[in-house]
């Protein structure tokens, strides 16, 4: 509860809840947002910017803001499903390899560093091209199977920092059985890094899930960006002039991705008091300049 | 010396890794696995080709095991089948010619977007809470978030097709015969601009945040106010005391992010049509060439593998309590 209240104290934070907001409730509302539907033929093809169509169409005359605005369920779908089961497995494999230790740890650290070394999109290209055209749901779940290494490492190294502490041991000693210390003693100071760890992987699973679609290993009667990129790249939309086709879901990645990294990174200054350069900490750093002369 | 031959056992193990999920994959895909991997040949296969590509990939009469550990032979002995798409091209060789493509851009990129990013770390960190470190955190946080896919085709829009500034693909003028003279040389410079650029505005963030939130973290220790305390200058203080220590995790995040790297590479090389693995690979799946497919995730591990092992081998260097160790 600390941690939200902190957020919404953050600029970098409240920016990017309003850019999250903003296409969350794009993506509820699709339809109230447009009279088109994303899959019919609406207009003739490649039609620029006009007050019918506000983003133009498609090659195939499908209306690209249509097409846009319900995507937008489907990056945040994927995004946020996988993202949440990349942090699940990340947390639970991290807390237990390091409060347990021993063998245990040994074998789960063993498999995460392997499984980091492996490079992720090559490994989830040749996962897709077996599986044919790969629905959004198998690319959320391939991608919440692949990915979950960097988040055990992180997990794990702050949990053996933890479990030194007073409170860990004194629990023990109270004889608390260890699943009880893992979920009420150690997680809830992990709060921050699960936090960085869920948005970072929201955001890792919205490029990939756009790459794999852009590199044709989607299921292309969906209607998501990836696969808007990938159709406009097939009709040379660039080479044709066709702009409006490309730039829409391009901007509207780059807008989403700006939107969660901002939170992230915000996230990453409350955990790290340190790395706060607004508000308290900067009349502080004043306060040191002006005694100090510099620094 | 240990710890670099523990390393190397490491890695040993993880590229057997890649080699097994290389060889269960097709089996455990529905339907007949030999059917799965070869049928893009459809009949232009003679029998006697596809018996030896079969025997390559481990589908001979045999338990399960003992067609791992063909499958095993072929791959570590640099046998990684043959294009279905251009056959007989072997893979090593289609993937040979296409990699050096991919280690020129990518190297020089990552090694411009490393030395960047970690100057403006350094810098926005130095000057942390200031209007610089806002814009560098801020170009940062968004150079790392935006799609390498977004960050191409935006790119090839404005300079490629709206200026007309760079060619809009293929690594030289296809007119040019690759020769060592400055008119080939030139042509690949030109050609390769672009998809530099895109590189190392998507990596240079990363680099740059990782980077000063390391030397952020270091500014308060002891030994930074001992070297103003002695009067040392500040840029002195800043290179030599702060960022000389900040620089060690940074380089295994290096190690981490060559993994990003290649797959950044891969979309880039789509986008600007570029000739090296990435296109390789989207090329071979459209073709479902699968034996390319394959072989393009073991050679991108060794890669992957081989510049891990190069930065454990600059840790070394670096960090002198891992000579003794």
């Amino acid at each position: 509860m600390k941690l939200i209240s902190q957020l919404l104290q953050n600029k970098k934070a409240m920016t990017g809840l309003v850019i999250l907001t903003i296409i969350l409730l794009v993506a509820i509302f699709a339809p109230l947002l447009t009279e088109y539907s994303p899959v019919k033929r609406v207009g003739r093809p490649h039609q620029p910017p006009s007050w019918d169509h506000w983003l133009g169409t498609t090659r195939l005359g499908h209306d690209v803001f249509a097409r846009l605005v319900y995507g937008a369920r489907v990056s945040l779908a994927v995004g946020f499903g996988a993202g949440l089961m990349i942090t699940i497995i990340g947390t639970v494999l991290g807390i237990i390899a390091g409060y347990k230790g021993g063998v245990v740890d040994e074998v789960i650290n063993f498999f995460t560093n392997m499984v980091l070394v492996v490079p992720n999109l090559p490994l989830l290209l040749v996962l897709a091209a077996f599986i044919g055209q790969a629905s959004p749901l198998v690319i959320a779940i391939i991608l919440g199977l692949t990915s979950w290494a960097w988040g055990v490492r992180v997990t794990r190294s702050e949990t053996l920092s933890i479990r030194q502490r007073d409170f860990v041991k004194s629990a023990e000693m109270l004889g608390e059985p260890s699943w009880r210390i893992m979920l009420f003693e150690i997680f809830p100071n992990l709060i921050s890094i699960v936090g960085i760890n869920f948005i970072g992987s929201v955001i890792f699973a919205v490029i990939t899930e756009a790459t794999l679609e852009f590199l044709g290993l989607g299921d292309p009667n969906t209607v998501s960006w990836g696969i808007m990129l990938y159709n406009a790249q097939n009709a040379a939309a660039l080479s044709v002039g066709a702009w409006w086709d490309l730039l829409s879901p391009c901007f509207a990645l780059a807008f989403l991705g700006l939107g969660l990294a901002l939170i992230n990174f915000a996230i990453d200054e409350i955990a790290n008091p340190r790395l706060r350069t607004g508000g308290m900490l900067n009349r502080w750093t004043r306060m040191v300049r002006i005694g100090e002369g510099k620094l | 010396m240990a710890f670099l031959l523990r390393r190397l056992a490491f890695y040993l193990a993880a590229f057997l890794v890649a080699a097994t999920i290389n060889f269960f994959l097709p089996r455990l895909m529905p339907g007949d696995p030999i059917q799965i991997m070869f049928a893009s040949a459809g009949s232009e296969l003679s029998l006697e080709n596809l018996n030896a590509l079969k025997l390559t990939f481990g589908f001979i009469d045999a338990p399960l095991h003992e067609q791992y550990f063909a499958y095993l032979k072929s791959v570590f002995t640099g046998d990684l089948g043959r294009s279905i798409k251009y056959f007989p091209l072997p893979v090593t060789e289609l993937l040979g010619r296409a990699l050096i493509w991919t280690v020129g851009l990518m190297g020089i990129a990552t090694v411009i977007s490393f030395t960047l990013g970690s100057f403006l770390g350094i810098f926005a960190a130095w000057r942390r809470g200031r209007a610089v470190d806002s814009v560098i955190s801020l170009g940062a946080i968004f150079s790392s978030s935006v799609p390498a896919v977004v960050v191409s085709l935006i790119m090839l829009f404005i300079f490629g097709y709206t200026l007309r500034w760079f060619p809009n693909g293929y690594a030289a003028n296809p007119l040019i015969d690759p020769a060592w003279n400055w008119q080939y040389i030139s042509s690949v410079l030109y050609h390769g601009t672009l998809p530099m650029l895109t590189l190392v505005f998507v990596l240079t963030g990363g680099f740059a945040v990782t980077m000063r939130n390391n030397m952020i973290n270091l500014l308060g220790e002891d030994y930074i106010v001992m070297a103003r305390a002695k009067g040392l200058s500040d840029n002195n203080v800043m290179l030599w005391y702060a960022a000389r220590n900040a620089l060690l995790p940074t380089v295994s995040s290096l190690a981490i992010a060559i993994g990003t790297i290649l797959g950044g590479s891969l979309v880039t090389e789509v986008v600007f049509n570029y000739p090296g693995l990435g296109n390789t690979l989207y090329q071979a799946i459209i073709a479902r060439d699968y034996p390319v497919i394959q072989g393009q995730l073991l050679i991108m591990t060794a890669a992957m593998l081989v510049s891990n092992f190069v930065v454990d081998l600059s840790y070394v260097l670096l960090d002198p309590r891992l000579k003794k160790a």
